[in-house]
Order: structure tokens, then sequence, then C-alpha cells
């Protein structure tokens, strides 16, 4: 904006936004900060959990050892020996409950920062939607702290009942890292829609995309744990870690598959009333706009990786690594397509 | 079709891989492969699994082009700009299609290959799952313990009545039941997990009839209204009317519409939005048929407007300057609300005034219209808010031959080939700058330029698409058989009784009753069934009062 518009039209200036909106965006704000605050204690605690795993599996690692040297006698307890193997005994330690005292603590010390943490950025949600009296996802910063928002909330809503405490520093330290930099780079001040946006399917559109962004996260980040877990217990390293202490691969595969299914219908839903709104609002339901195109790719990816799981011939390694693409589609989809004008589309709001 | 879950159904591959690893000599075979088994060998490829994966994924690589290079589809001019700025690539890329993805022959050829092999697959499977819907459950295997989950209980009820206490739970809980024998119950549930898949890829291919029939019989209109004129709508009265290859004549409905004012609102408060668009409303007075009654109607933003079964939208917006023309001697040889488009976020828009019965030479005029412009031109004519809080008209002219060899063109481009620019007693080009109210005297008695007043115009865009509404029953089918194809579990469960050894006090357990169930996936559900199961067989009335 050039210096000169001030001259020209300073009678027209008037403020619009009036006090108490602007009270209630900066209490939001601030809430912001207090959860960031309380995010960083529960990637810390949780960090230290696993540390404590850590530990725990090289202390059962010793007792193998021993119980090795000392042959069938049967003199060391914890049922460990009959469990088959190290790897199979450091598994079971979190299934059959055996987690040491300090692992455990430090777990449900973490899961409760980060209920708090999450509750204070879903209140922030909140209170910048009263704030702007709409939807609160009508930009960029809105977008990163609604989504990371929502990323938080599944994991706390499924974190307990599966004894998710060492997924912790995994969802974290992301939702963490993208509240950091929407505050730094992209924020916005508590500002009216655009016209294009002004509709009731900005909330059902755009909220289900993040639900089902939410279970992607989830599912990427134990995707990843799962293909490390699966290569090392392909190839038992000589130093064992956390990593031993967690659910088998196995286990990891299918609980990754179960999120990315919830989270692949999610999108499915998101896709159609994309497309009725667009219908509504551009005059036809699809037009390959690079957010319709981004939002197809993943669709894409995703269904793909749902099929490699369904066939017999393709080994479930390699799905995982579709399904990690997926989700770097994900990541491109609310970053990129958004932020680069390499991508310039409808969605993009300007010039209308 | 025994397999109850679609992990083998579907693959016809691990069947080949077996006869491949049979001893028998492959040699001789290869030759008699003629045509017919070479055909039924690449339908059995196309259809396989497999091959729909590699589709899948090579169908999302092909789509990311078009999001990445401009597309005609979009923003025409955006790609003639890419072509002038890459000669040497940009001409590649366009022959390759690389400007029209989703037109383009690869990218059509990768889509319709996917389609074919779901429709390949699908059928036949359908025609499996149709039988299996008519057929009982299997017999019970021997051993009922070596299933995935069993329990086995004891109960002071006779074997019959323990019997039909469990096929009464089995049914209780949807299972499709059926005795091969007097001491077994077969049950078989989750039908609806291979109708969900069905349904999921028979909608898929709704959604894509859907679209063929909106391409084919669907048709658009585009216009640009300005305030206070009328449009007539016909195939004709169109700006540009793009009809579907099927579309007649008189599929336009010819209704009448005055474009009586043009609401818009930018935020004027300084910050990151200021000069952001805050609403735009077209009020609109409407005539079903010419002379007939009118009604007003409100088109905005997410509000289209339906007339006669056509939807109306509000897509742009702009100025049209009312720009009069006038000869030596003050007779009007131009006066029209002359569009001009905006190019900015803040509405700098070019136009053209093309004045062809002006005398002694054709005159045209080319320039810009800045709804509030910074006066200093310092930088350019240049727009700093898109409300008309200081509009100015800044235009060149030109004289000459307009249309050279009697060529259509665009009304909004100036041919300038056979035209010079107008000097000023300075020598210098003339620059024409007006603001509303203000008379510009062209040099050397060519008569004069008026700028009487602002205008808004809507730009609006008429459209059906009688494909739309099966693309949207197909894709909530879709929907509804993918969730039932991904939530419902395929189980079988079975029930054996057998007498209990020792039956001498009344009151000792009478009955052994086992029951084992079986799932194809992980199913963490059929552990729980197993037990109901059995906990029925054992105290059918207890199981009922835990229903209630």
């Amino acid at each position: 904006m050039t210096p000169s518009i001030a001259t020209i039209l300073a009678p027209q200036l008037t403020p619009t936004v009036d006090e108490a909106s602007l009270a209630l965006a900066s209490n939001a704000n601030m809430a912001l900060y207090a959860s960031m605050i309380a995010y960083t204690l529960a990637m810390l605690m949780f960090a230290w959990h696993l540390a404590a795993r850590s530990a725990q599996v090289a202390a059962t690692e010793t007792a193998d050892r021993e119980e090795v040297l000392v042959g069938s006698a049967g003199t060391t307890g914890a049922g460990s020996s009959s469990a088959g193997g190290p790897v199979s005994s450091a598994a079971g330690l979190t299934e059959s409950g055996q987690e040491s005292e300090a692992s455990r603590q430090r777990g449900n010390i973490a899961l409760m920062l980060t209920y708090l943490a999450t509750a204070l950025l879903v209140g922030s949600v909140v209170l910048r939607g009263f704030a702007v009296a709409r939807p609160p996802w009508g930009n960029m910063f809105e977008f990163a702290t609604a989504s990371a928002a929502a990323v938080g909330l599944t994991y706390s809503v499924l974190a307990k009942r599966n004894r998710w405490q060492w997924l912790g520093v995994f969802i974290v330290s992301p939702v963490l890292l993208t509240l950091g930099l929407s505050l730094a780079v992209l924020y916005t001040e508590a500002g009216e829609l655009m016209p294009a946006l002004k509709s009731y399917w900005l909330a059902i559109h755009v909220g289900v995309a993040f639900i089902s962004v939410g279970f992607f996260t989830i599912a990427a980040a134990i995707g990843m744990v799962y293909l490390v877990r699966l290569r090392r217990e392909e190839k038992p390293p000589a130093k064992r870690s956390f990593i031993e202490s967690l659910p088998s691969s196995a286990a990891l595969e299918r609980t990754a598959y179960s999120l990315n299914m919830v989270a692949f219908i999610l999108w499915t839903f998101t896709l159609i009333a994309g497309s009725i709104w667009a219908k509504q609002a551009w005059g036809a339901y699809w037009q390959w706009d690079p957010k319709e195109v981004w939002t197809f790719v993943i669709w894409t990816v995703y269904a793909a990786y749902m099929h490699g799981r369904a066939t017999a011939g393709v080994d479930l390694r390699r799905s995982m690594y579709i399904a990690l693409v997926g989700f770097v589609c994900v990541i491109i989809n609310f970053t990129l397509v958004n932020l680069v004008s390499t991508f310039v589309g409808m969605h993009n709001y300007s010039g209308m | 079709m025994t397999e109850p879950t679609t992990r083998a159904t579907r693959d016809a591959e691990p069947a080949q891989r077996h006869t491949s690893l049979s001893t028998a000599p492959r040699e001789p075979q290869l030759p008699q492969l003629g045509p017919l088994g070479l055909a039924r060998w690449a339908w059995r490829q196309l259809t396989s699994m497999r091959t729909a994966l590699f589709l899948l994924l090579l169908l999302s690589v092909a789509a990311v082009p078009g999001s990445v290079f401009p597309q005609r589809n979009i923003d025409a001019g955006r790609v003639s700009d890419y072509l002038a700025q890459n000669p040497t690539t940009g001409p590649w890329l366009d022959r390759l299609g690389f400007f029209d993805v989703y037109a383009s022959p690869w990218f059509s050829a990768i889509y319709l290959l996917l389609f074919v092999s779901l429709i390949g697959c699908i059928l036949p499977r359908t025609r499996q799952h149709v039988k299996a819907l008519r057929s009982t459950p299997p017999r019970a295997p021997a051993r009922l313990a070596r299933l995935d989950e069993h329990v086995e209980v004891t109960t002071t009820l006779p074997p019959d009545e323990a019997l039909a206490a469990a096929r009464a739970a089995l049914r209780g809980k949807r299972f499709r039941v059926h005795s091969h024998d007097t001491t077994t119950v077969s049950g078989e549930s989750g039908y609806l997990r291979e109708s969900g898949n069905l349904l999921f890829h028979l909608a898929l291919t709704g959604i894509i009839v859907g679209m063929a029939v909106g391409h084919l019989f669907g048709w658009r209109g585009d216009l640009i209204l300005p305030e206070g004129d009328d449009f007539a709508s016909s195939a004709t009265t169109y700006n540009t009317f793009s009809p579907g290859p099927l579309v007649g004549e008189d599929a336009v409905p010819g209704f009448v519409m005055t474009l009586d004012d043009l609401d818009v609102d930018f935020i004027e408060t300084p910050g990151r939005s200021f000069g952001t668009p805050r609403e735009f409303t077209a009020h609109v007075t409407v005539a079903d048929e010419p002379g007939g009654p009118t009604r007003e109607a409100d088109i905005a933003v997410n509000h289209p407007l339906v007339i006669k079964g056509a939807d109306v939208f509000l897509l742009g917006n702009g100025y049209t300057p009312v720009i009069t023309v006038r000869d030596a001697a003050g007779e009007v040889l131009y006066r029209e609300a002359t569009p001009f488009l905006a190019q900015d976020g803040n509405y700098r828009s070019v136009g053209v005034v093309k004045v062809p019965s002006a005398s002694p030479k054709q005159l045209g005029f080319t320039g810009f219209f800045l709804p509030t412009a910074e006066p200093s031109f310092a930088n350019g004519p240049v727009s700093i808010f898109p409300d008309a809080q200081n509009p100015e008209l800044a235009l060149s002219v030109w004289e000459g031959t307009l249309f050279p060899g009697g060529a259509p063109q665009s009304v909004y481009t100036l041919n300038t080939e056979q035209m010079t620019q107008v000097p000023g007693d300075d020598g210098q080009p003339t620059l024409v700058r007006l603001k509303p109210g203000e008379t510009f005297e062209l040099p050397g008695g060519r008569g004069s330029i008026t700028f009487d007043e602002v205008k808004r115009f809507a730009g609006l865009s008429i459209r059906t698409d009688p494909g739309a509404p099966i693309s949207l029953v197909s894709a909530l089918l879709a929907t509804l058989g993918l969730i039932l194809g991904l939530t419902v579990k395929r189980r079988r469960v079975f029930v054996r009784v057998r007498p209990a050894e020792a039956t001498g006090d009344t009151g000792a357990p009478a009955t052994v009753v086992t029951v084992g169930g079986l799932s194809k996936d992980a199913d963490p559900g059929l552990a729980a069934i197993v037990r109901a199961i059995g906990a029925a067989a054992q105290d059918p009335h207890a199981e009922r009062t835990d229903r209630s």
C-alpha cells in the first residue's frame, strides 16, 4: 500500500472492529501462548517418559542375558523367559502392564499437560471464533491453529484408551512447530471473511477437513514408528531403546490402518462437501483448481494405500510408504498450495 | 466363493502364481497363447488389483502438473503469459498438454483405464457376491477350538435346547444361520461389507456418468451487465456461450434481467485486510419471459439465483465508465458504458473505446480506469483502493484502421497494426486523463471525449448442469458404500453341542457347548460375540435380560 492512501482516504477511515471483539481476540492470543507453554512442558515430559522406557528396556535386556547365562533354572521373575526372546519380551512390557513406575508417572503427567494445552488451544480457537463472529478458519493463521487444535484434540481423545503415551512426543512436537510458525509467519489480525467464504459450508467442509487431518497426522506418526519398529524387529540392533518397548510392528500397523481408514472416510466427505460448496460459490462443482487437485491427489494416494493393504501380494511396509506419501501431500496441500503463487486458483480469494 | 473377504477374491494373481509354480513345462504352452488368450491375459492384468493400485498412483502423479502449470480452463491469460515468458519450453509443454492437463490424452487414458479396470473387477465380484448372498453358511469345521476365537461352556440345558438358544442369539446378532446337522449351527454375518465395496465402486462410475452428462447436455453463458442495463437471454446474446455438444438451441431459457444496482463493500480499516472485499450483491429484476411478470431478486457470492432451471452466479464485477466521443461539430459518435476489466485487487482496469465512425480516420482509445487513482502517476497509472473513491480514466489515443482486413477481434484489445498514436501540440503522444464529468478536446480538430459517470458491472455466469444431481447422489452412495465396506466385518461363528459325560445328578451339566469364531481381518469385536453366544447357549434367559 502506498503511503499517500492515508491522505486520500482519511475521511473514510473509521475503525469498524469493536472493542469487545478486540478484547476477545487478545484473550485468544493469550490462551494460544499459554497452550504453547503447556505443550512445551508436555513435550519435555514425553521425552523423559521415553528415556524411562529406554532405561527399562536396557534393564530387561540385562536380565535376559543373565537368564541365558543361568540357563533355564527359572530363577528370574516377570515371566520374561516364557515370552520367547528378548524382543517380544520387551514388547510385552507395555502390553502386560509391567511398565516401570517412573515411566508410567512421567507418561501420565505428560498426558495431563497435553490435555491442558489442548484445552487452552481449543479455547483459543473458540475465542477467536467469537471475536470474528464466524468459524475461526478464514485465513492461513486461523487455518494453522485450528488444524493444530484438531490434531491435539484427536490425540487427547484417543491417547488414554490406547495407551499412547509413547506417541506423545511425535504428536506434540509438530503441533508446537505449527503453532510457532503460524504466530511468527502467518499471524493475521482478527478480521472479516471475504464474500466467497461467507457460507455455512465453511464450518462443514473445512471443519471436517481438520478432523480428517488430525487422524491422518496421528496415523502418519504411528506409521513412521511402525517402519522403525519393523526394521529393528527384522534386524535386532546391538543397542536397544524405547522402540523395543512399544507394541509390536503388526499392532502398530493395524492401528495406523484404522486411523487412516477413519481419516479417508472423512476426507471423502470433505471432498464431496467441497464440491457442493464449489457449485454454490463458483457455479461448477469441479474445476481442477489447485486446491481441488491436491485434495483429489490426497484422496487417490490414500485410496491406493487402502487397495494396497487389501491386496494379498503387496506387503504392508510398501503400503505404509504409500500412506506416508499421502501425508506429505496433505502437508503440501495445507502449506505450499495456500502460500506459493504458482498454485494460483480460486481458493486464493484474491482479485474477485 | 468361500473366501469371506475381498482380499483374495479381487486379486487374481496369487492363483496365477500357483500355476506358475507347478512343474508343468512352460515352453510348449507359450506359442499356444493365441489372440484370444493374449486378450484374456491382458484383461486379467488390467483388472487385477495391482494394476488398479498402480493406475491410482499414476493418476495422482498425473494430476499434479495441472496445479503447477497455468491451465486454460481456469485462466487462459496466464497460459499466454507463460508461453511468452518461456519461448523454448512453453510450446513443448503446450504440445504435451500441460496447459490442459485434465483434457489431455494421457490423463484421460489413465482414468479411462482405471475405470475399465474397475468395471472389469466389480462385475465378476458382483456375480460372486450375489451367489454368496443366496448360499447358506458353510459346514462347521471339525475342531472349533482351532479357530481364532473360541469358548467352551457347559449348561444344564439339553443339547437341542442349548443349540436352539445359540441359534436364536446368532439371529439376534443378525447372523444368517443354518444347521447342516443336528449338533451344529453355522452363522455368517457382514455381507454388507462386500455390498458396500461394490456399491462404492459402482457409485464411482456414477460420478463419471454424471460428469459426462453435464458435459454433453450442460451449457454455460457468461456476460458483463452494467448497472441499469437489460439483458435478454438467448443463445446469441451472451458475451461467451459454451454449449455442450448435445445442447439444442431451445435449451436456453429466454428470461429478461435488469441489473438495478450492484452493492460492493471493501474493508477500509488500515491493516492487512485493507482493501479486501466484504460484500458483493447484485439486485436484479427478472422476468421469466419477455413481457412477462417481473420480480426482484438478489444474487450474491454463494447465493446463486435460479431462473427456469438455470443457475445465475455472480462471479465477477468491475467498472464500466460511461464514455462519450463527439466529432468536431459536437455530434455524438459513441456513447456507451464501456467495460474495463480489473487487473489487480485494487481494480486497476484495462479497456478500449473503438469509434469506427470517426473521420477522417477511425479513432481508438486504450488505457486504464483507476477507481482510486494515485494522483501523481509517479509509478504510472496505479489504483490504490478497489472502491471508486477517486476515479480517473487514463487513455492513449490512436487513429487509423480499427479492423484491418475486417477480421473479428476482442472488444477488450485494440489492434494497433494499422494505427498511429495521435500526437499532442508538443509532438508527444497524447495522454487523456479524465475525471467524471470532464471533457478532453482532442488535438487537431478530431473532436472530444467525455467521461460522463462511473457505473459498475456484474460479471454473471448462467449455467446448467443436468449431470450434477447424478454425480451428487453417486458421491453420497459412494461414501455410504465406503463406510460399510471398511467398517462392517465379515464374520463366521460356529456352534457345536455334545452331551456332557457325567449326567448323574439333576442340576449337573447336561451339555457341552463349543463356539468358534472366524474373521478375515483384525477384528477386536469377534471375541465378545463368541463369548456372548456361549453365554446365551448356557443360559438363554440371562442373555435375554442382558439385552433388555
